[in-house]
């Protein structure tokens, strides 16, 4: 189950259809700091924030094959600020020349009661993790390092173990669909980081 | 003659003001800019109002150092009334930074020495200079000349054999590990790594309980047994073909009868 393509939803005002473009690479932890350090020169002079969040991923099965996946996160350190749910769309297979990876990508707010609404529309819990990292920010741009913690016991976020020896690093533009030089100045971004992080898209698919 | 020094004293003054004035600007503009759009504010322009500020500073000093200057350190300015009320003309002329001219400001503006403190260390710093004679100042004073040239000369020639040491020291030590990439993102995908609540795949023995199991134990064994030398011989293109099928049915038979029946056996 997909969501309907973009030109075919009907316009009734609000939200524009986003696209998320993305780059992922992944840094050693030994090799942290110096990416902070050079995060904190390349990008926006904010304080730096770090965030604790859980993350949900939900499948509803339908009666096709690939079920519809949504994503619902909150934060661990900050529980007064409202969860997220997020729908990430296909990558879509077009310009092999672009690149980033892109896809549709929905978000909303949602309350504290996402959890049991979700589970009782009828959809499925598949996987967890808790996430702890750093955020940056350059402009439209946002540059994501966290580590993944796997957790031991369904429901239990104190009780989690680091996946990997290593921090993801994404980074990720969103923009109304349509837009290609988003992803020329992420690849010039991606190359002030070489070579601490190869920031590359990488296809969900091939790693299924 | 007095009047050619005092000519050329207020001509330095007004000169003076004037760098002065120059140099309060461009303060006033760094310091709006730092505090209004300081997250937008980039290295190279914060550099380029430091440099503004050093070459106004310079100026000033060659302004101060030139011969057409009198030494100002032979007038003497006495203050010869002070007053807490308030001074209009005193205030404008300063743009409101001095509206009284009383007994709080005279010892800061118009100070002639460092401040007490300052006064300590530039003493500490001149006898500790004097203490370790000429010979090894001079010494010293060579060692630091040497290094700043080599830094000056490593930073202004970008060298071909610079970038292959720098890369050759690069290799040693990897800061990322591709097969990390792959796990983390398949993680963030598909959950791959992360989830108990998939089934796993044939090869998995997802029992219900132990007890009932411990009877059903040495027939699933053998049931194993047989099945992994059955792939074995699928693997050579032998095995009969209906053994495999029927594997995994004789397994489900065998659960079903430990778990519905754990006493009989």
């Amino acid at each position: 189950m997909e969501a309907p393509p973009v030109t075919a939803m009907p316009v009734t005002g609000g939200s524009i259809h986003m696209m998320e473009y993305l780059l992922q690479g992944s840094v050693l932890d030994q090799a942290l700091e110096s990416l902070l350090h050079r995060l904190r020169g390349l990008c926006d002079n904010m304080e730096p924030e770090s965030f604790v969040d859980h993350e949900m991923v939900f499948l509803l099965k339908g009666q096709q094959g690939s079920p519809f996946i949504l994503r619902a996160r909150h934060s661990l350190d900050r529980p007064a600020v409202p969860w997220h749910l997020r729908y990430l769309g296909q990558p879509e297979v077009g310009d092999k020349s672009r690149h980033a990876l892109v896809r549709n990508c929905v978000d909303v707010s949602a309350s504290h009661s996402l959890h049991d609404f979700l589970l009782e529309m009828g959809f499925r819990m598949d996987h967890e993790f808790v996430a702890k990292g750093h955020i940056f920010r350059k402009g439209a741009l946002k540059v994501v390092v966290f580590k993944l913690f796997r957790i031991l016991l369904p429901g239990n976020t104190e009780n989690t173990e680091p996946l990997s020896l290593s921090y993801l690093v994404e980074l990720s533009v969103l923009a109304p669909a349509g837009q290609d030089t988003v992803s020329d100045d992420m690849r010039n971004f991606a190359e002030q980081l070489k070579p601490l992080v190869h920031l590359d898209k990488i296809d969900p698919k091939r790693l299924m | 003659m007095q009047q050619r020094e005092e000519k050329q004293l207020e001509a330095s003054i007004d000169a003076l003001i004037n760098r002065v004035a120059h140099l309060k600007n461009s303060l006033h503009s760094f310091i709006f800019k730092l505090e209004n759009e300081y997250d937008r504010l980039t290295w190279p322009s914060v550099l380029d109002n430091f440099a503004l500020l050093s070459g106004q500073l310079s100026t000033i000093n060659k302004l101060m150092r030139s011969e057409k200057t009198p030494a100002f350190r032979n007038q003497v300015i006495i203050p010869l009334l002070l007053s807490p009320d308030r001074d209009e003309e005193l205030a404008k002329l300063t743009e409101q930074r001095v509206p009284v001219f009383s007994h709080e400001i005279v010892p800061d503006h118009l100070r002639t020495k460092p401040d007490p403190e300052v006064e300590e260390q530039e003493k500490q710093l001149s006898t500790e200079a004097a203490r370790i004679g000429p010979d090894v100042a001079q010494k010293q004073i060579q060692t630091l000349n040497k290094l700043c040239s080599n830094l000056l000369e490593k930073l202004n020639n970008p060298r071909e054999d610079r970038e292959a040491e720098s890369s050759a020291m690069r290799q040693n030590k990897p800061t990322f590990n591709p097969a990390d990439t792959n796990a983390l993102v398949a993680a963030v995908v598909c959950g791959k790594g992360l989830s108990n609540h998939r089934p796993q795949g044939p090869g998995g023995t997802v029992l219900p309980g132990g007890g009932p199991m411990l009877s059903g134990g040495p027939n699933l064994q053998q049931v194993t047994m047989q099945r992994s030398t059955n792939q074995q011989a699928a693997m050579g293109g032998q095995g009969p073909p209906q053994q495999p099928g029927k594997m995994p049915s004789s397994i489900k038979t065998n659960i079903k009868s430990a778990s519905m029946h754990p006493y009989q056996r």
